[in-house]
C-alpha cells in the first residue's frame, strides 16, 4: 500500500526491480572501494605476517623451512616423515613431469604430428590436461605445507601448555574424533576435484584456445587466443544476432516449459487427491507409464506422429480438413508449442509423483479452519497449498528449470537437421545447448562451444542462485518446521 | 586478502596464456620431409607367432557384417596368411566411426573400408596413409574417376590413398508389373519400346498426376527432398556443383551455378505432384514397402538397398497368393533399375516438346585404406590387395548386389549386372558427380536439406509461396536467391569460424 511514496510493507515487485536496478552503479562503486581498501592493506597484512613469522618458535619456522622438519624436532617422527616423503614425492614429481607439464601448458606443444612419417608430435588438448593437473597437485602441495605449518605451531602450543607431545597413534586418532571431517572429506573432495573440477577448468581454457575446425581436422597444434571466442560470439554479426535470438527463446522455453509441467503436474495430483475421483491408483498409473517410457523414444515417436504423412494429418485429411506441416522449415510456433506438449508429456508425471508425496504431508486442519474463516477453494490454493507445495520443491524446481534450459533432446529429436534464415548453424526451435552441439560436436568448433557454455553456466547460475536467494525455501527455512 | 590473490594470479595466467605457444620452436619442428614415405611397405611381410599372432582390426560397414560377407573375407584372408600368424578380425566399430578421434590413441582400425567423402577428410590430418600404386594389384582396373576420388594433393605431389570397391549412385528403380496396359500405344511416343517417364522426366510428371487420378493412394515417381544425397543431382543436372576446381576449392561453392534455379524448379514441380510426405522422411521411411504394396510407381534409390525392396516386394507377392519361387522369380523380373530420367532442358515439366539433358547424379565410391597409426603396414597391405581381388569383388557382388568399381569384375558380375554396367557406364560418361573428398564436404548437408525442404515445401504452403508464381509456374527469381543464400549458408559453415 503506498501513501506518498511511502509503502506500508514490501514495495511492489517492480518497484523492487527498478530500486535493483538503480542501485547498481552504488554497489558498483562499493565493490570497488573495497577492493581498492583491500590492496592498501596488503602492505599492512605482509608485515604482520613477517612479524609472525619472525616471532614463531624453531619448530614452526623449520616446518616453514622444510615440510615435515618442524615436527620431527618436536620428535613426531612418524608424521614428520610422511610430511617429509609426500615434500620428495611433490619435487620428484615436478622434476619428472610437473615442471614439463606446467611448460608445457603455456606452449601447447611444438613438435607437429605426422603419422605418415610415424611422428607421434605433441597433443596439446592433453598437455593443456596434464598442465591443470600440474596446477592443481601444486595447489593441493601449498595446502598440505600450510596444514603443515599450522600442525607444528598447534603441537607446539599443545606442549608448551604443559603436556606431553602427541604421538602418531594419538594424531591418527584425531583423524577419526576431533578431525574426522577432514577424513571423511578427502575421498569425495579429491573424486570432486578429478572429475567435476578439473573438466569444468579444462572447458573454461579451451575457450581460450582455437581448438577447432581445421585444428582438429588436421590435426594441428592448439594456440592460445586470450578472449577471440568471446569477440567473435559478440562482435561477428550473425553469430551474435544468433545467440540473442537463441537466448531469447531458450528463456521462455524454460520459463514456459517448468511452469507448464510444474502446474500440470500439481493440477493433476490435486485432481487424483479429490475424494470424489474413483480408482486413483490406475488413474496415477498412467502418467507414470508415460515417464517410464525412454525419453528419445517418446519423442520419435511424436516426430512421427506430427510428421506431414503421420497419423495426426491423416485424421485431419480423414475429417476434411487440410494437413498441416507441424514441423516444417516455417512451423516456427506450431514447432515450440509441440516442444513444450512432449516435454509436458515427459516431464509432468514426475511433477505429479512429487507433488503427490508432499499433498501428503499438508495437515487437513489447515483446509478446515480456512473453510470456517469463509475461504474460497482457489483462496485455499494461493494461500495454502501453492505456498507450501513452492516452500518444499523450490530446489526441485530450480533443477527443473535447469533441466528444461538446457534441454537438448526436445528440439534435437523433434526438429533437428535444420537452419532456419537469420539464425546461424540453428533453426528457430533450437536452444542453446543444440547450438552449441551444432558448433561444438557437429562442426568440430570445441573452443566457441566452450565460450558459449561458460555463457550458459553464467545465465543458468545466476538465475539459479537470484531464485534461490529470494525463494522462501531459503530465506524462510523454519517457515513450516 | 584472498579475492585479491586470486584476482592477481588469474591476471597473471591471462599474459602467458595469451603470449605463448610454443614460440618459433613450432616452425623449426615443422619442416618434415616425405622421402620415406612408402619405406614402411618395402620389405617381407611381418610375421607373428603361433603364442603371440599379428592381429589387424578391420572396419567393415553393417551390410557386410549382417549379410556374411566379412566373416567370409576375413576367414579366406586368415587361411591364405596362416602361416604368417596374421589375423584379420573385425573391428566392432561403428561403420561410420572417426579415425580421426580413434586412430591417435591407438583405438582405430589398422583397415578400414568407407566412403570417399569420409576417408578422403583424413587426408588433411595424415590419418591414413598414402597407398604405394605398384603394389597395388587392382590398381589398374579402376576407371579414371575413381582414381581421381581417391588421389589427394599436398605440396606438389599426388598422392593415393583408397582403393575403390563399390560404386553407388541414385537410380529409378520402377515396378514392371505396373506398367499400364496401354504404355506402348499411349505412353511410348518416341515408338522406342521404353516406357516415357523412365526416359523422360517430363512423361513421368505426367504420369505422376494421371496415376494418382486414377487413385489418390497411389502416385507414379515419389522422393523425400530433404535428402540432399539425392536431391543435389536436379542442380548438377543444369550446371551446379559443389565446390570449384573439380571439388577441390573450398571457397568456390556452386550450388547456384549456371542454371541451378531450374534443377530447383524440377523440385519443386516434381513436389506437387507427390504428398506432403516428399517434405520429411516420410517418403523415405515408407519407400521400399509402399513400392512393394504398388503405391508408388518409381522411386529413386541406391543398389545397397536394393535387397530391402526386393525382399519387401517379395513378402507383397506371397501375400497376393504366389508360392516363395514365383515370388522371387517375380520381384527379379519385375524390379528394375535405370539411370535417372533425362530433365527439360527448359526447366518446364509441363512441356511435351522439347530438348533434354540427360541427369546427373551424386554419387560416390567406397574403399579400402589403411591407417596411418597401424603397426603392421605390410601386413595391412596384403589385407587390402586380398579385398580388393578380382574374386573379392565378384563375391561381393553375389552377396551384396554392389557395383564393382574394378572395371574386369564390373564386366563379369551377375547380381544386378545391368545396374553395375550403367554405373560404369554413368562414371565413364560423367553422368555422376562424385561427392567431394575435402573437409568442407561436412559442412554442406544441413544447409541443402534445408533449402530442398524450403522448396518441397511450397505446393503445401496454404498461403504465401516462396518460390511459385501465381501462375503455377515456379518462381525462379526467388529460387535462384534461395540457392544462393544457401551457398553462402554453407561458406559460412565452413569458414566464417575456421
Amino acid at each position: 500500500m503506498e501513501t506518498d511514496n511511502i509503502y506500508h510493507g514490501r514495495p511492489p515487485f517492480f518497484k523492487r526491480v527498478g530500486q535493483w536496478f538503480k542501485a547498481i552503479p552504488h554497489r558498483f562503486n562499493a565493490y570497488w572501494r573495497g577492493v581498492g581498501k583491500k590492496f592498501a592493506g596488503i602492505p599492512k597484512k605482509i608485515a604482520a605476517r613477517a612479524h609472525i613469522t619472525k616471532t614463531s618458535p624453531k619448530p614452526v619456522k623449520a616446518s616453514m623451512f622444510l615440510m615435515g622438519l618442524g615436527q620431527l624436532m618436536q620428535k613426531q617422527i612418524v608424521k614428520g616423515i610422511l610430511f617429509l616423503l609426500m615434500f620428495a614425492a611433490y619435487v620428484v614429481y615436478m622434476a619428472l613431469a610437473g615442471g614439463r607439464a606446467m611448460y608445457d601448458f603455456f606452449s601447447l606443444g611444438i613438435i607437429l604430428a605426422n603419422p605418415w612419417l610415424g611422428i607421434k608430435g605433441d597433443n596439446s588438448v592433453v598437455m593443456m590436461l596434464l598442465g591443470i593437473l600440474a596446477f592443481i597437485l601444486t595447489g593441493f602441495y601449498i595446502a598440505v605445507h600450510l596444514a603443515n605449518i599450522r600442525d607444528a605451531r598447534r603441537t607446539y602450543e599443545f606442549v608448551a601448555r604443559g603436556n606431553p607431545t602427541p604421538n602418531f597413534k594419538q594424531s591418527l586418532g584425531s583423524m577419526f574424533d576431533k578431525y574426522f571431517y577432514v577424513t571423511a572429506l578427502v575421498l569425495p573432495v579429491v573424486g570432486v576435484f578429478v572429475f567435476n573440477i578439473l573438466p569444468i577448468i579444462f572447458m573454461i581454457f579451451l575457450a581460450f584456445t582455437d581448438y577447432g575446425g581445421e585444428v582438429v581436422t588436421t590435426g594441428a597444434l592448439v594456440s592460445w587466443v586470450g578472449f577471440a571466442n568471446f569477440k567473435r560470439l559478440f562482435s561477428m554479426s550473425g553469430l551474435g544476432s544468433t545467440f540473442v535470438k537463441i537466448l531469447g527463446w531458450n528463456l521462455i522455453w524454460a520459463v514456459m516449459s517448468t511452469a507448464l509441467n510444474y502446474f500440470g503436474g500439481l493440477g493433476i495430483a490435486l485432481l487424483l487427491n479429490k475424494k470424489i475421483v474413483k480408482a486413483k491408483k490406475i488413474w496415477r498409473a498412467f502418467p507414470v507409464l508415460a515417464y517410464a517410457v525412454p525419453g528419445f523414444i517418446t519423442l520419435l515417436a511424436f516426430k512421427f506422429m506430427f510428421s506431414n504423412q503421420g497419423p495426426i494429418n491423416y485424421y485431419i485429411e480423414q475429417w476434411g480438413g487440410v494437413g498441416k506441416l507441424f514441423l516444417g522449415v516455417d512451423s516456427k510456433w506450431s514447432a515450440r508449442l509441440i516442444g513444450w506438449i512432449v516435454n509436458g508429456w515427459l516431464s509432468v508425471p514426475s511433477s505429479m509423483l512429487l507433488a503427490t508425496g508432499i499433498l501428503a504431508n499438508l495437515n487437513p486442519d489447515l483446509y478446515e479452519a480456512a473453510k470456517i474463516d469463509g475461504a474460497s477453494v482457489w483462496t485455499q490454493f494461493v494461500k495454502i497449498t501453492l505456498p507450501f507445495v513452492i516452500f518444499a520443491t523450490t530446489p526441485v524446481l530450480i533443477g527443473q528449470f535447469m533441466g528444461n534450459f538446457n534441454n537438448f533432446g526436445v528440439f534435437y529429436f523433434l526438429r533437428g537437421g535444420i537452419y532456419c534464415d537469420g539464425y546461424f548453424l540453428a533453426s528457430d526451435t533450437d536452444l542453446l545447448i543444440n547450438w552449441l552441439y551444432n558448433l561444438s560436436i557437429n562442426k568440430n568448433y570445441y573452443s566457441l562451444g566452450a565460450a558459449i557454455s561458460i555463457i550458459i553456466f553464467i545465465i543458468s547460475a545466476v538465475i539459479s542462485l537470484f531464485v534461490y536467494v529470494k525463494s522462501p525455501s531459503y530465506s524462510k527455512e523454519d517457515m513450516y518446521r | 586478502m584472498k579475492k585479491a590473490i586470486s584476482a592477481l594470479l588469474c591476471g597473471a595466467l591471462v599474459v602467458p596464456l595469451v603470449a605463448c605457444n610454443g614460440g618459433g620452436l613450432r616452425e623449426k619442428y615443422a619442416q618434415q620431409s616425405l622421402e620415406k614415405l612408402y619405406e614402411r611397405f618395402e620389405g617381407d611381410i611381418e610375421r607373428g607367432t603361433a603364442a603371440k599372432p599379428i592381429t589387424l582390426h578391420v572396419l567393415e560397414n553393417d551390410t557386410a557384417k549382417k549379410s556374411g560377407y566379412l566373416k567370409e573375407l576375413l576367414d579366406g584372408f586368415n587361411k591364405m596368411y596362416a602361416e604368417y600368424h596374421i589375423v584379420a578380425i573385425d573391428a566392432n566399430q561403428d561403420q561410420f566411426s572417426d579415425l580421426a578421434e580413434n586412430g591417435p590413441y591407438g583405438y582405430g582400425p589398422d583397415v578400414l573400408y568407407q566412403a570417399n567423402d569420409i576417408l578422403m577428410r583424413y587426408c588433411d590430418g595424415k590419418h591414413i596413409i598414402p597407398l604405394p600404386i605398384e603394389k597395388l594389384d587392382a590398381y589398374e582396373y579402376l576407371p579414371d574417376l575413381v582414381k581421381d576420388t581417391y588421389t589427394y594433393s599436398l605440396g606438389g605431389h599426388d598422392y593415393f590413398m583408397g582403393v575403390g570397391v563399390n560404386m553407388q549412385a541414385p537410380m529409378l528403380y520402377y515396378r514392371k508389373d505396373l506398367l499400364p496396359e496401354n504404355w506402348e500405344t499411349e505412353w511410348d511416343a518416341d515408338g522406342n519400346g521404353v516406357f516415357d517417364p523412365i526416359e523422360d522426366m517430363r512423361a513421368m510428371y505426367r504420369w505422376s498426376i494421371a496415376r494418382n487420378a486414377a487413385n489418390s493412394d497411389q502416385y507414379g515417381f515419389m522422393q523425400s527432398y530433404d535428402d540432399p544425397y539425392f536431391s543435389c543431382g536436379y542442380l548438377f543436372s543444369y550446371g551446379a556443383y559443389v565446390f570449384g576446381d573439380d571439388n577441390t576449392d573450398m571457397s568456390d561453392i556452386g550450388f547456384d551455378a549456371a542454371n541451378a534455379e531450374l534443377g530447383a524448379g524440377i523440385i519443386l514441380q516434381l513436389a506437387g505432384v507427390m504428398n506432403s510426405g516428399c517434405v520429411d522422411n516420410s517418403i523415405t521411411v515408407a519407400r521400399e514397402s509402399e513400392f512393394a504394396r504398388g503405391s508408388y510407381f518409381a522411386v529413386p534409390n541406391t543398389q545397397d538397398m536394393y535387397g530391402t525392396l526386393f525382399s519387401e516386394t517379395v513378402a507383397a507377392y506371397r501375400k497376393q497368393g504366389m508360392t516363395a519361387a514365383e515370388a522371387n522369380a517375380a520381384a527379379n523380373e519385375n524390379i528394375c533399375a535405370v539411370p535417372m530420367p533425362d530433365l527439360p532442358v527448359s526447366g518446364d515439366l509441363t512441356e511435351t516438346e522439347g530438348d533434354t539433358i540427360e541427369s546427373i547424379v551424386m554419387g560416390g565410391v567406397s574403399a579400402y585404406a589403411i591407417s596411418s597409426y597401424t603397426e603392421y603396414p605390410k601386413a595391412s597391405l596384403a589385407f587390402l590387395n586380398y579385398a580388393t581381388s578380382y574374386e573379392q569383388a565378384l563375391r561381393r557382388n553375389e552377396v551384396l548386389g554392389i557395383a564393382p568399381a574394378r572395371s574386369d569384375a564390373n564386366a563379369d558380375c551377375t547380381v544386378q549386372a545391368d545396374v553395375a554396367h550403367s554405373l560404369l557406364d554413368m562414371y565413364n560418361d560423367n553422368r555422376i558427380s562424385v561427392m567431394p573428398s575435402v573437409s568442407g564436404v561436412s559442412q554442406i548437408w544441413t544447409p541443402l536439406a534445408t533449402a530442398f525442404t524450403e522448396i518441397a515445401t511450397d505446393p503445401y504452403r496454404p498461403g504465401g509461396k516462396k518460390f511459385t508464381k501465381q501462375d503455377g509456374r515456379p518462381n525462379y527469381v526467388t529460387l535462384n536467391a534461395l540457392l544462393d543464400d544457401l551457398c553462402d549458408n554453407i561458406y559460412n559453415a565452413i569458414y566464417t569460424l575456421a
